[in-house]
């Protein structure tokens, strides 16, 4: 099937997103009437309520789904069965007909696909965020071209503005509360629209790590490129998470699971500025090496940012709690209004973080094939958002620079650990 | 080119488009329009019956040339129907930005059911194309056969054509992106109707619901 229905204008996406609230309401007012007759189960109304609204939100695609999906990042703003629910959400558009990739090319080069390239897939080989992958040749070499589904920027743009009190709304999140979370993210999902753009933090990004031991970039092509249309070489590979599941070699886990903890060390510390994405799909393993296929989500973070933010796996803020105070005051996740228990247990839980988020760098060598250490990291999550007055905070606590910080961080982490990876490590700075 | 020496039939296509260009409307008489030219009216009537006529050449003559330069395409032949219609919706989206201020002029006022009697032209040619295309259509299996009912298609696609040139006249996004999502669309929903039996349903309720004389 080519297109399924996506309700298009905004009066149908507004009636199917009604239509998801009131499903919501009558779960609730289900809910209280239980609670009348003494029974009620909270967890159970967010589990129904979750599925409603994911439901709603993946037939319209696009923009509230992207937001939904932004708002699962960091899981705490959510209660958990939101968070579950659209964590498995994987964005696809439909695909685009020949005839429209071809007009696309046209807009964007004055000539159709055929007239640039000696073969053109008609349809796409694989899907991209928010457009899709041919596959070209022209004179003996291959290429990836991906195409833009057209008036994506624009619809995202107005999808947002427009679902985004209503979203909260469902969700039951006031927007001041995470209004300085909603604008990064967003800002990450509309340069993600901007192919130029990625051409470009493509091309410095791979310049700029070429000279890691086992990591690869195909080369981009500008010519072939545009705001709509990115080229680079075809890569022939396994995707990470195909050759993590495969029955690869200790050796060559290994050796990939280093390159991939080399190329973010280098981004992250070294250059900062790095690929905010670590999604399987973005690369490929070809002869034990790691190639980085795709730029879209990039952060970039100020020295001061990464000075403050990264103090923190310095070992001594286990032991010394003035040191470690200082330093959450500085980040500004603990306020002085705050009540002297809802200090402690910020700090309890931090320095239990700390503890655990920094062992792989404390250890020099770590081994991310110990499942226990990605339970002990989603423990940590889920105290978490057990502690009620934890969420009752006001306001969003710390820097909108950790969110992708710390989603790369917990994205390779997550990769290393279905790798099953040893990798050697150092600290930073 | 001398304006003298060109035939003036052609010279009154011409001179009509670039009024309705001109002016926003049609000009108040034959005889007006003639004389401005430079004409007699027995020139005008020895071309054309009326002003409907006319006009009707005129937008023929756009639409003829926009099916011929698909229908020239290297890839052409090779498309599929739907891939047809796409490539011919969009080739007509391009060629209209050259014509939109006479389009919102004439087409503007229209809904997509209207045709009044200037648009003949235009759209024995457009159903002559969209035969065209649903022969092919049968030939490759994506358009269902359905006896009598076939012969409603060419409509159908006419009616579709139209709904898009109506929304690409009120598009008001960049570049007019949204009227190539529109296409997309509706031509899957099209070929998505002429392919399985939604259309066989909707005649058989329409039989159902009107009354028949012979009962």
């Amino acid at each position: 099937m080519e297109q399924d229905s996506i309700p298009s204008t905004r009066l149908s996406r507004i009636a199917a997103l009604t239509g998801a609230g009131a499903k919501v309401g009558l779960n609730y007012l289900k809910h209280y009437g239980q609670r009348a007759l003494g029974g009620g189960d909270v967890a159970g109304l967010h589990e129904q309520n979750a599925s409603a609204v994911y439901d709603t939100f993946s037939r319209l695609k696009g923009g509230p789904l992207k937001l939904a999906q932004m708002l699962s990042i960091d899981q705490n703003l959510l209660p958990p069965a939101y968070a579950r629910e659209f964590a498995q959400a994987q964005y696809s558009a439909p695909p685009l007909s020949y005839p429209l990739v071809a007009r696309t090319f046209r807009r964007e080069f004055g000539k159709s696909p055929t007239e640039i390239f000696d073969t053109f897939t008609q349809s796409a080989v694989q899907g991209a965020s928010i457009g899709q992958v041919h596959r070209a040749t022209l004179g003996g070499r291959s290429f990836a071209v991906k195409v833009q589904y057209p008036g994506v920027a624009e619809s995202l743009q107005s999808d947002l503005r427009f679902i985004k009190p209503v979203a909260l709304q469902i969700m039951g999140l006031s927007e001041n509360q995470v209004a300085p979370y909603i604008a990064e993210v967003e800002q990450r999902l509309l340069e993600e629209t901007d192919y130029a753009l990625e051409l470009a933090r493509s091309i410095e990004l791979s310049r700029l790590c070429a000279q890691l031991t086992n990591v690869r970039f195909p080369a981009y092509y500008s010519e072939y490129s545009s705001a709509r249309i990115l080229t680079s070489d075809w890569i022939d590979g396994l995707p990470l998470d195909r050759f993590a599941d495969s029955d690869a070699p200790q050796a060559s886990r290994d050796r990939i699971g280093q390159a991939l903890w080399d190329f973010y060390e280098y981004q992250i510390h070294t250059l900062h500025l790095f690929h905010a994405d670590p999604h399987p799909g973005n690369f490929l393993i070809r002869d034990d090496q790691l190639w980085v296929i795709d730029f879209g989500c990039t952060k970039k973070i100020e020295p001061d940012f990464h000075r403050r933010h990264f103090r923190f796996l310095d070992p001594s803020m286990l032991e010394n709690r003035t040191l470690l105070e200082e330093s959450l005051a500085d980040l500004e996740v603990l306020r002085p209004s705050d009540s002297p228990e809802l200090r402690e247990k910020v700090i309890t839980l931090c320095r239990e973080s700390i503890a655990i988020l920094g062992r792989p760098f404390r250890d020099g060598e770590f081994d991310f094939g110990d499942a226990s250490f990605m339970r002990e990291i989603y423990a940590i999550g889920e105290d978490s958002r057990q502690m009620s007055d934890l969420r009752k905070m006001e306001g969003a606590r710390g820097s909108v620079h950790g969110i992708y910080t710390n989603r790369a961080y917990f994205g390779l982490y997550s990769l290393l650990a279905r790798l099953r990876a040893r990798v050697r490590t150092r600290m930073p700075g | 080119m001398d304006e003298e020496i060109r035939p003036p039939r052609q010279r009154l296509l011409d001179a009509y488009l670039r009024q309705l260009r001109e002016t926003g409307h049609r000009p108040d008489s034959v005889w007006k329009f003639t004389s401005d030219l430079g004409l007699s009216e027995r020139e005008f009537f020895e071309n054309f019956s009326s002003l409907d006529v006319l006009e009707s050449e005129v937008w023929r003559a756009q639409i003829d040339h926009v099916i011929q330069s698909v229908e020239s395409g290297s890839e052409w032949t090779g498309f599929t129907a739907r891939q047809r219609l796409l490539t011919f919706l969009f080739a007509w989206a391009e060629h209209s930005l050259d014509l939109r201020s006479v389009l919102l002029t004439r087409f503007g006022p229209l809904n997509p059911l209207q045709s009044p009697p200037w648009l003949d032209g235009f759209n024995r040619r457009f159903r002559e194309f969209a035969k065209s295309i649903i022969a092919h259509g049968r030939s490759t299996g994506e358009i269902a056969g359905r006896g009598v009912l076939t012969r409603i298609y060419p409509d159908a696609f006419l009616t579709a054509f139209r709904t898009v040139i109506q929304f690409h006249l009120r598009d008001t996004s960049p570049s007019f992106e949204r009227t190539d999502a529109f296409i997309e669309k509706t031509t899957a929903l099209s070929f998505d109707l002429l392919h399985t039996q939604a259309i066989d349903s909707a005649f058989d309720l329409a039989r159902f619901l009107v009354p028949s004389r012979d009962r």
